[in-house]
């Protein structure tokens, strides 16, 4: 079946041979955007979050058939106009809220997704918002901080 | 390897699930997908049920009538759902992730028939019921009722499971409890909700639920029993904790022991009574 979508902002028809792949596999395989990262493949790291509609999703377990006509956003998609980084990015690279770097463009769909809704949220709200994200190095805190200034540089960047 | 299907109505649905043999329906994926690629489900065939409209409305009119295929974050979401039975708001309350929580809807929670499902204390104790289309017509099945065994319900093959109703807000003087214990992304070691009615000291109405504690969801009669239409003292209290863990029948596994699992039931019918007996009389 054929599959048609828009991903950061771009049309995109492909085909879907067996109907039922999944969405990770598509964008990593034909698609080519291996910014999206495959961890556990059961939804419970949330190294492939991305956005459909705006909404946080596992793109693990998400058919790829189920986004048609949707609007998808991935970590390359983040930052506006393409080579410079997004708020959320530069705040992380910014307070070392990565280390191997594995679980960061899940995290940091989770946090724009975060901070779409909220443009402040406290720690609370932080860390439940970020429950579905694994990180093996960091211990959060950082990450943490990170979400704290990605509040702060969205705030500058909205004046 | 299995082939998509989208069909554009519930009739169309089941007509398709005769069709194909070995067929699934598919709604947020968010257990299935996971049982496909461990192989412990191998369907021919993925029937989508998520895009289906009359599936996927909260209806609140009195009652309430819940879609089948709704993502649990958009009943937490309805602010007319969450004020009438905040008991469900609990109940989702750190359900997973919010990843999962956007997908996984309240129907596939019930369907996959998990002892541990979060919503199916709380459904118990506020007497929902599913209503249950299949080719010749729809039937109402209560929720305590639904379940048969670990990953089996009630809902037969060839039936889809198409939406939850709840009765009107229960009037004032209900005291109505949720607790589990759970974190985040993990599954509930153990779950109780409670529903009491309180009058002139005596429980007038009482219904127990437990989640994660035994095969299925269950009502915890024997416990019931011995709080039912008697006063409520803190005696009682203490004999319905005892009644309540030898009630439940929980198994051992990598997350708890029973032994422990039977403690915790028996701790939180005691507080969900206490806080009865804090609300007060009606």
């Amino acid at each position: 079946m054929e599959l048609n979508f828009t991903l950061n902002g771009v049309p995109i028809s492909c085909s879907l041979p067996r109907g039922s792949e999944l969405l990770l596999d598509v964008l990593r395989g034909p698609l080519e955007q291996t910014g999206t990262k495959e961890g556990c493949g059961k939804g419970e790291c949330g190294a492939c979050t991305i956005l459909v509609e705006g909404r946080m999703v596992n793109a693990c377990l998400t058919l790829a058939a189920e986004v048609e006509g949707c609007e998808v956003t991935t970590i390359e998609g983040l930052a506006a106009g393409g080579s410079e980084l997004a708020a959320e990015q530069r705040a992380f690279v910014e307070q070392g809220g990565i280390q191997c770097g594995f679980c960061s463009p899940g995290m940091i769909m989770s946090v724009r997704a975060l901070l779409d809704r909220d443009p402040d949220p406290p720690e609370a709200e932080i860390r439940r918002a970020l429950a579905g994200n694994l990180c093996r190095c960091t211990g959060y805190s950082q990450i943490v901080e990170a979400v704290r200034r990605a509040a702060e540089l969205r705030r500058e960047e909205a004046r | 390897m299995s082939s998509y299907h989208r069909p554009p109505s519930v009739a169309e649905a089941l007509r398709l699930k005769r069709e194909l043999p070995g067929s699934s329906f598919i709604a947020g994926g968010t257990d299935l997908l996971v049982q496909m690629k461990d192989r412990v489900r191998q369907p021919t065939a993925l029937i989508s049920i998520r895009h289906l409209s009359e599936l996927t409305r909260i209806e609140t009119d009195g009652g309430a009538r819940l879609g089948a295929a709704t993502p649990l974050s958009d009943l937490a979401d309805d602010s007319a759902l969450m004020t009438g039975w905040p008991i469900l708001g609990e109940a989702l309350r750190d359900f997973a992730s919010v990843q999962i929580r956007g997908s996984a809807t309240i129907g596939g929670n019930l369907c996959n028939g998990s002892p541990a499902a979060d919503a199916a204390p709380a459904l118990i104790v506020l007497g929902a019921r599913v209503r249950i289309a299949g080719l010749d017509g729809e039937r109402l099945l209560p929720v305590e009722q639904l379940f048969e065994a670990p990953g089996r319900t009630r809902v037969r093959e060839e039936e889809l499971l198409v939406s939850i109703e709840l009765d009107p807000p229960l009037p004032s003087g209900h005291g109505v409890f949720l607790k589990k214990m759970r974190t985040a992304m993990d599954v509930s070691l153990a779950s109780i909700a409670s529903l009491a009615l309180l009058r002139d000291g005596r429980l007038e109405e009482i219904r127990l639920a437990a989640g994660s504690v035994a095969p299925v969801p269950m009502r915890l009669h024997e416990t019931e029993k011995v709080l039912r239409d008697r006063p409520l003292t803190p005696e009682r209290i203490a004999e319905a904790r005892r009644v309540a863990r030898d009630e439940v029948r929980p198994i051992t596994d990598i997350r708890a022991g029973a032994d422990y699992r039977r403690h915790i039931v028996g701790v939180f019918v005691q507080r969900a009574l206490e806080a009865t007996l804090e609300k007060g009389d009606r």
